[in-house]
């Protein structure tokens, strides 16, 4: 077992997908931060040193990611909500926001549009 | 990367759009009526913040007053111009 940030992953995993597993990373942060630390794009977790895998939880502590990236977002839209604006109310009453139609095939802003998003 | 969507939205050498409207700075104590306006797409500036607006939405003027957070956001934004569907039983059929 290798401690990333709080999290437990299995040594035969990948590093990128542990890495792709924190909200805010994806492809290209992920890629960045390997990068920065001369890992190959294949490596597993389990064949890093030690030191390495501190040295990339120090990465991701500076990092906004997981819960403090979520706060923000939900900030950004309680903003929009409390002003009035246009788009706050659509993303109260869960309706695409940007001027989609709206006769047909919401399913998406149904499911997450909302002032209190999720992620 | 990307620089912010309201930057995309409109060419950054054109600036933002100012609308020539009526706006007196009152001596304290005095009021001033809210501006009326049909100037939706006028964006809002730093010296709008504190005013009321009047904002036409095709049909009717809404009051806005312009807090610190609006600015950069267009007057139309805080006038909505649509209706929520109800349903209207009809008597005569």
């Amino acid at each position: 077992m290798v401690f990333i940030l709080g999290n437990t992953f299995h040594e035969s995993q990948l590093l990128k997908k542990c890495l792709e597993s924190f909200y805010g990373i994806g492809h290209q942060s992920s890629s960045r931060i390997m990068a920065k630390f001369h890992i190959f794009p294949r490596a597993k977790v389990g064949s890093l040193p030690n030191k390495t895998i501190l040295a990339i939880t120090a990465e991701l502590s500076t990092m906004k990611i997981e819960n403090e990236l979520r706060r923000q977002l939900r900030e950004n839209l309680s903003r929009l909500r409390d002003m009035g604006s246009y788009r706050g109310r659509r993303h109260a009453m869960g309706l695409p926001v940007r001027g989609q139609r709206t006769r047909s095939q919401i399913t998406t802003a149904r499911k997450l549009n909302r002032v209190d998003r999720i992620g | 990367m990307f620089p912010s969507r309201a930057l995309l939205a409109r060419s950054v050498w054109k600036g933002p759009n100012i609308v020539p409207l009526p706006i007196v700075r009152p001596a304290p104590g005095q009021k001033v009526p809210p501006i009326k306006t049909q100037a939706r797409s006028a964006t809002i500036l730093p010296n709008f913040v504190g005013l009321k607006f009047q904002v036409h939405n095709g049909k009717i003027y809404h009051d806005v007053t312009i807090t610190e957070d609006m600015v950069g956001h267009k007057l139309g934004e805080f006038s909505p111009t649509r209706k929520r569907f109800t349903y209207k039983q009809s008597k005569n059929k």
